[in-house]
């Protein structure tokens, strides 16, 4: 039909400018990264290195405690996609599937907290966790990193397990299972796209977050990638920017390698998050 | 009692009590992290705290009067509007078309798609880096192709001059936080049903009037639920300015949770930064209710 | 023996009550459809009985045994729902075997049964198949297999047959016939479909607004509805019904449907006078002869038989005659009602009159 690919090759040639001009701080990011030192300060710029060099990611994975922040975000990040998703799994089925007072309360207040301020938060979360000894632990960040993944995951999950047919449970029922053995049966497979949606998300806004970071960790020991690369750039008598380059890429390689292999989830889990409510 | 004899009652309370069993983590969990800290924000505000010491009294109300009684509360809840209008409108308005263009049947749109998509991923700490780059006095790619294009003469000071400045951020967040809308309105494009296009084109409606008469009404919902979302989301913005500009020059670009953040770990007033931080929700409030109000109509 | 036994079964949902005291006892080996409009309280009736909704009050037991605290794995029931609920993540052979899996029965007796089920229901070609990759109708045979793997005492269906196309439902419905004939099981049998509980039941329960109306077996529900409603639900087209009022005549009695008088036999003069709803089914309606004059007002055809709506006076009839159409719309033709087969029912509450004519009948061999 010409008709339909007409208007889509000039959709194409004014889509596509723009999606560059999107993409080219990124890629930015990366040639910059390759580039010899000295090319950076040419006047006018060279779009591309005339030399490509990996003397800087040598250097940020040698020289710096790069490797240490990446290690304790890992660390981290797991750890609250663990948490936040059991626990999520759990209470999202509770919220739709069960008959309780104070549900309808909870699925608010659940939803309230997906809005909250982390500001509003850190003061008495920093106060707890020094009072319970855990500050400057990848633990504190654990339980601070909850407090916004949970409900995130837990409105997540429970958009996605209201989609599946109560008729499948009970099928199960009769069909001898117990209530949990439906539930393991039938809901768990059922909502595995959305618990591997919920769980990427938790684990991209894990290992995305600043605030509470920077609040609650002080040393290199248990400092994440996002404070601690902004160290590298505050300690620096003068800014090396290829060097900081080189750790915006390579610490930007887990959220590459999930969005190059789990985009669907994102998008699906997108919709079912926020927006549709 | 007469509801233990009721045939069934015993299965029901079971049932009831396995729903209370699986939703106990979550409201453990959730009071510890959640519940806990903001009831103890609220009573904090009501002291006078030093951060380092921890050491403090009760002072009632006084911080609240100090909040409201300072100019530095209400200039940052007019930087904060300003931030949150400014770069609301762009993602909106930029989402939106791209939105559009990428419904379209384009060349690569997968691709397209995706590098669209990822700044909204990137980690806010990786943006901010590469666009401090970019902004760079001397050796910044803005400065030298807004040069080479004759539009300034002399290189810009991007971050450190005001309205350059609240400027750049806005225009910073507009580039992270775009595609948001751009998920969710191509989400919504692809469930109008064909049909009403194919009514409208019988109808005799052009591609103008179709875009207005169908594609903007069915999107109406989409849109009001985003702008809500953005709204309260952009409103309480920490990383992005904090990490572009610290708030400055001087406090051009300081918002209302910086000021939190200062309060608190900078000028270790922990009691005065609990009011700032209350004061600021409760001029989100509207806004979160007006989503709850959207969302949470659907939750039950 | 598998007796099924409702006793003053209520359900509420809060203040709503949907049940108000159900009593139904279904024999062992019975097919016992629950039929009636939707939002009758069938389906919650199914559902209580299967464990998956409790009642409120009231005594439910299945083969003598209270079944109130028994979750719905151990009442020995099988069911098969509307929308299937197949497992989507299993194969067809693994949807099938699920119910003995759970139940512990060993490997190679499962090998055993799932080739059973599958030969009984021409299932061998699908097994290794995921639900999505069937139609509608072989989705109905998975899920009718995943029911029958096990010899439940009971089998519950729910609106099996409400998703597949005409032709494919009548085939359903012969072949349900056959499997109930086969098995010699209780089954229980939701559907609106009045066709499907004619057809297959043994006896049916009408029900609405969660009471019981009728309960008997299709014959008798046919020519001897238990109320109003249930005469007018029952039958295709419906059952003419019209205020009317029985008179007495000397020793007679007459009954007045607006300018039309009806001569009745001396028995009925007990009763009268007083107002009652009368009922004529349009096959009980004559076309062609008799005392009274109609407006033809719509002919509808079907081939063997047609369908012809009638207006006397204020009356609204609907008469079927055999063979194609001989009338034409807009014309007048006189009529004659088959007096011994009108239904009488009380003006004020519906139910049927025990002075009935077609009391003293027997029921139609036709």
């Amino acid at each position: 039909m010409t008709n339909r690919q007409r208007p889509a090759l000039i959709a194409s040639l004014v889509t596509w400018p723009l999606v560059l001009l999107i993409a080219f701080p990124l890629l930015w990011m990366l040639l910059t990264s390759v580039k010899p030192q000295a090319e950076l300060f040419t006047t006018p710029p060279d779009f591309l290195p005339n030399a490509i060099t990996f003397e800087h990611y040598r250097r940020v994975l040698e020289e710096t405690a790069f490797l240490q922040y990446f290690r304790n975000s890992l660390v981290v990040a797991v750890s609250t996609t663990v948490l936040v998703v059991v626990v999520a799994v759990l209470g999202a089925y509770s919220l739709v599937r069960f008959a309780y007072r104070g549900r309808e309360l909870l699925a608010s207040l659940v939803l309230f907290t997906y809005l909250l301020p982390s500001v509003v938060l850190i003061s008495p979360l920093y106060l707890m966790l020094v009072k319970l000894g855990l500050a400057n632990t990848l633990a504190s960040l654990v339980a601070a990193y909850t407090s916004f993944a949970l409900p995130y995951a837990l409105w997540l999950l429970r958009s996605f397990m209201a989609g599946i047919p109560e008729d499948l449970e009970a099928a199960a029922m009769v069909d001898g299972a117990s209530r949990m053995g439906a539930f393991v049966d039938v809901v768990l497979p059922q909502a595995l796209p959305g618990i591997i949606s919920t769980a990427l998300f938790s684990f991209i806004l894990a290992w995305n977050e600043y605030l509470y970071a920077l609040v609650l960790v002080n040393s290199d020991e248990a400092r994440p990638l996002t404070t601690g690369v902004m160290t590298m750039l505050i300690s620096a008598f003068n800014i090396e920017w290829s060097l900081l380059m080189a750790a915006s890429v390579m610490m930007s390689v887990p959220l590459i390698v999930i969005f190059a292999f789990f985009q669907k989830y994102l998008t699906s889990g997108f919709g079912a998050g926020g927006v549709k409510g | 009692m007469a509801e233990a004899a009721l045939p069934g009652a015993r299965l029901e309370r079971r049932d009831a009590l396995l729903g209370l069993a699986l939703i106990a983590p979550t409201v453990l969990v959730l009071g510890a992290v959640i519940v806990y800290p903001l009831l103890s924000a609220i009573y904090l505000s009501l002291f006078s705290l030093y951060t380092p010491t921890l050491e403090g009294h009760w002072v009632g109300l006084a911080n609240y009067r100090a909040v409201f009684g300072s100019s530095g509360f209400w200039s940052a809840l007019a930087t904060t509007a300003v931030w949150t209008v400014g770069t609301l409108t762009l993602q909106v308005l930029f989402g939106l078309a791209m939105a559009l263009l990428l419904h379209q049947n384009i060349l690569f749109r997968s691709l397209a798609r995706s590098l669209v998509l990822f700044p909204y991923f990137l980690s806010t700490v990786v943006a901010v880096l590469v666009w401090r780059w970019l902004f760079n006095d001397l050796y910044g790619v803005v400065n030298h192709a807004l040069m080479a294009a004759g539009i300034i003469d002399a290189p810009v000071s991007w971050l450190g001059t005001m309205p350059n400045a609240m400027l750049s951020i806005i225009v910073v967040g507009a580039w992270k936080f775009f595609p948001f809308v751009v998920i969710a309105i191509l989400a919504r494009l692809q469930t109008i049903p064909e049909a009403l296009y194919e009514a409208a084109r019988i109808d005799g409606a052009g591609p103008v009037s179709r875009f207005f008469d169908i594609t903007l009404p069915q999107l109406r919902d989409v849109l009001t639920i985003v702008i809500l979302l953005r709204t309260v989301w952009d409103f309480k913005e920490f990383d992005l300015i904090y990490l572009m500009t610290g708030g400055g020059p001087v406090n051009g670009t300081r918002t209302l949770p910086l000021i939190v953040y200062q309060q608190a770990f900078g000028l270790n007033q922990m009691g005065l930064a609990a009011a700032h931080a209350v004061a600021m929700m409760l001029v989100m409030l509207v806004f979160m209710l007006a989503y709850l109000r959207r969302a949470g109509g659907r939750v039950a | 023996m598998v007796q099924v036994v409702f006793d003053k079964v209520r359900k509420a949902f809060g203040d709503t009550v949907t049940i108000p005291g159900l009593d139904l006892v279904i024999e062992s080996g019975e097919f016992v459809s629950l039929l009636g409009p939707s939002g009758c309280g069938k389906s919650t009736t199914l559902r209580m009985l299967a464990g998956l909704e409790q009642p409120s009050g009231g005594r439910i037991s299945i083969g003598g045994r209270d079944v109130a605290n028994l979750p719905p794995a151990e009442r020995d029931i099988a069911m098969v729902f509307q929308s299937y609920a197949l497992y989507p993540h299993m194969t067809v052979a693994e949807n099938i075997r699920y119910p003995l899996r759970k139940r512990g029965v060993p490997k190679p007796e499962q090998a055993t049964r799932l080739a059973e089920v599958a030969a009984l229901l021409q299932l061998e070609p699908l097994l290794d198949r995921k639900p999505r990759q069937l139609s509608g109708g072989q989705q109905q045979r998975v899920a009718l297999g995943r029911a029958l793997v096990r010899d439940p005492s009971v089998f519950l269906l729910d609106e099996p047959l409400s998703n597949l196309d005409a032709a494919l439902r009548a085939h359903m419905r012969a072949e349900l016939i056959e499997l109930h004939r086969r098995l010699g099981k209780t089954m229980v049998y939701v559907t609106h479909d009045q066709l499907e509980a004619m057809t297959m039941s043994t006896r049916i329960a009408v029900m609405k607004d969660g009471v019981l109306q009728q309960f008997a077996p299709p014959a008798e529900i046919y020519d001897r509805p238990a109320n109003r409603f249930v005469a007018g639900f029952i039958g295709t087209p419906s059952m003419a019904l019209a205020e009317a009022t029985l008179l007495r005549d000397g020793g007679g009695a007459r009954l007045q449907i607006g300018a039309m008088m009806i001569d009745l036999p001396g028995r009925h003069a007990a009763a009268a006078p007083c107002a009652v709803t009368v009922g004529i089914r349009p096959e009980d309606i004559v076309v062609g002869q008799g005392p009274w004059q109609a407006l033809v007002r719509l002919v509808e055809p079907t081939g063997h038989e047609t369908i012809v709506a009638l207006e006397a006076g204020d009356l609204a009839l609907t008469a079927r005659i055999p063979g194609g159409p001989r009338l034409h719309a807009g014309e007048t033709v006189a009529f004659d009602v088959n007096r011994a087969r009108l239904h009488l029912f009380a003006a004020d509450d519906g139910h049927r009159l025990a002075l009935d004519i077609t009391d003293t009948t027997p029921p139609r061999s036709a």
